[in-house]
């Protein structure tokens, strides 16, 4: 049993009985989110899970997920990845990502041997079922967009910085590293550090 | 034709390394579909799709991509390639967060990286639009699940697989 490295709690959460964060714990609670977070919503779940089993303040979680966007990567597996290694150190971050992954890639495995191995490619049926899907998974990331869209719009020269990245990406189609270098290094200059702040 | 899982597990490394907040899809569209012709854009709205039903993070598309490209070698090193390297990425830097977090230069590429982000999920929004609104039905299942998903708190899988059944009946 390896001990935490850090204290996972801070001290206005006193003495909750509870059981101190193990990296096989964290594989089980990140198996959990994985399982209920069935069509979005991992980082909603992760803090629920985390608050109920009192290893990780409210404060802290928005200091990691805040963390999770900067990093390249989907934010939920970042999510889990920094939070195993805050309260476990690399073991727990191992298998809290192991955990978040596994019940998705085996079913997405399954999937896939299913409708990519048909000989004669999938019936019309599946196809438009599929279809459909895709439409819905459309709307789906629209309002994943607008929060994000929010509040960048918030941020100064945000939406002359955004409009330039989508123009670049969907209408002249060049390649993501130089037109991520260009925007970010003009943010960095709007929103440089001002002296005496 | 079978493409060598190496080839697959650095392609998808580098994907996974120039995503931010999740699907960057002009990116993978590009890359997959255009250059690397491992996938077609029917297998990329598909698997898009898929990856919403699935327990877990809604980018697991990228194993379906990765099994489309080179079978069951090929799934095991795009997910590898898509989500380990990050994902250590992500541990080190809560590892070294306590430093970083009084780094003056923090909110500044902090400001600088959400109109990046936020550009980039527009992209990949029109991406995907594309490649499933082909018909009049499509585009309006597409806003009536925005609709839906937006004022209700009806869960997500639900809509995509309304959508779905919606979409079988109409032979969209």
């Amino acid at each position: 049993m390896p001990a935490p490295a850090l204290s996972p709690t801070a001290p206005d959460h006193p003495a909750q009985p509870q059981r101190p964060p193990t990296p096989l714990g964290l594989l089980q609670l990140f198996l959990g989110v994985a399982l209920v977070g069935i069509g979005g919503g991992l980082p909603a779940h992760t803090r629920r899970a985390l608050a109920a089993r009192g290893w990780l303040t409210d404060a802290a979680f928005a200091e990691a997920f805040t963390l999770a966007q900067l990093i390249p990567g989907p934010n939920a597996v970042n999510l889990a990845a920094m939070v195993g290694a805050h309260l476990c150190g690399p073991r727990g971050a191992a298998l809290a990502v192991a955990g978040i992954l596994a019940p998705g890639l085996v079913a997405m495995l399954a999937v896939s041997v299913v409708t990519l191995g048909l000989p004669g490619g999938l019936p019309p049926t599946l196809q438009s079922a599929l279809r459909g899907a895709a439409c819905a998974a459309l709307g789906l990331m629209l309002t994943a967009a607008v929060p994000v869209v929010q509040v960048a719009l918030g941020v100064r020269g945000g939406a002359a910085l955004m409009g330039a990245t989508f123009l670049a990406l969907a209408a002249l189609k060049l390649d993501l590293l130089p037109v991520l270098a260009v925007v970010v290094a003009a943010g960095l200059l709007l929103n440089r550090p001002r002296s005496g702040e | 034709m079978s493409a060598d899982p190496w080839d697959i597990l650095l392609t998808f490394t580098r994907l996974g390394l120039v995503s931010f907040g999740g699907a960057n899809l002009p990116e993978i569209e590009r890359v997959l579909v255009e250059q690397k012709g491992w996938i077609t854009p029917q297998v990329l709205a598909g698997g898009f799709a898929l990856g919403q039903l699935m327990p877990g993070p809604n980018m697991l598309a990228m194993t379906h991509y990765g099994f489309a490209a080179g079978g069951w070698w090929g799934a095991l090193a795009a997910t590898a390639g898509f989500y380990g390297p990050t994902a250590l990425l992500s541990a080190a830097a809560m590892l070294a967060w306590q430093r970083l977090s009084r780094w003056r230069w923090l909110p500044p590429l902090r400001s600088a990286l959400l109109p990046f982000g936020a550009g980039v999920l527009l992209a990949g929004a029109l991406v995907l639009g594309r490649s499933s609104l082909h018909s009049w039905p499509a585009a309006v299942i597409a806003v009536a699940a925005f609709v839906l998903l937006q004022r209700t708190r009806v869960n997500a899988a639900v809509v995509v697989l309304g959508a779905a059944g919606l979409g079988a009946l109409l032979g969209l």
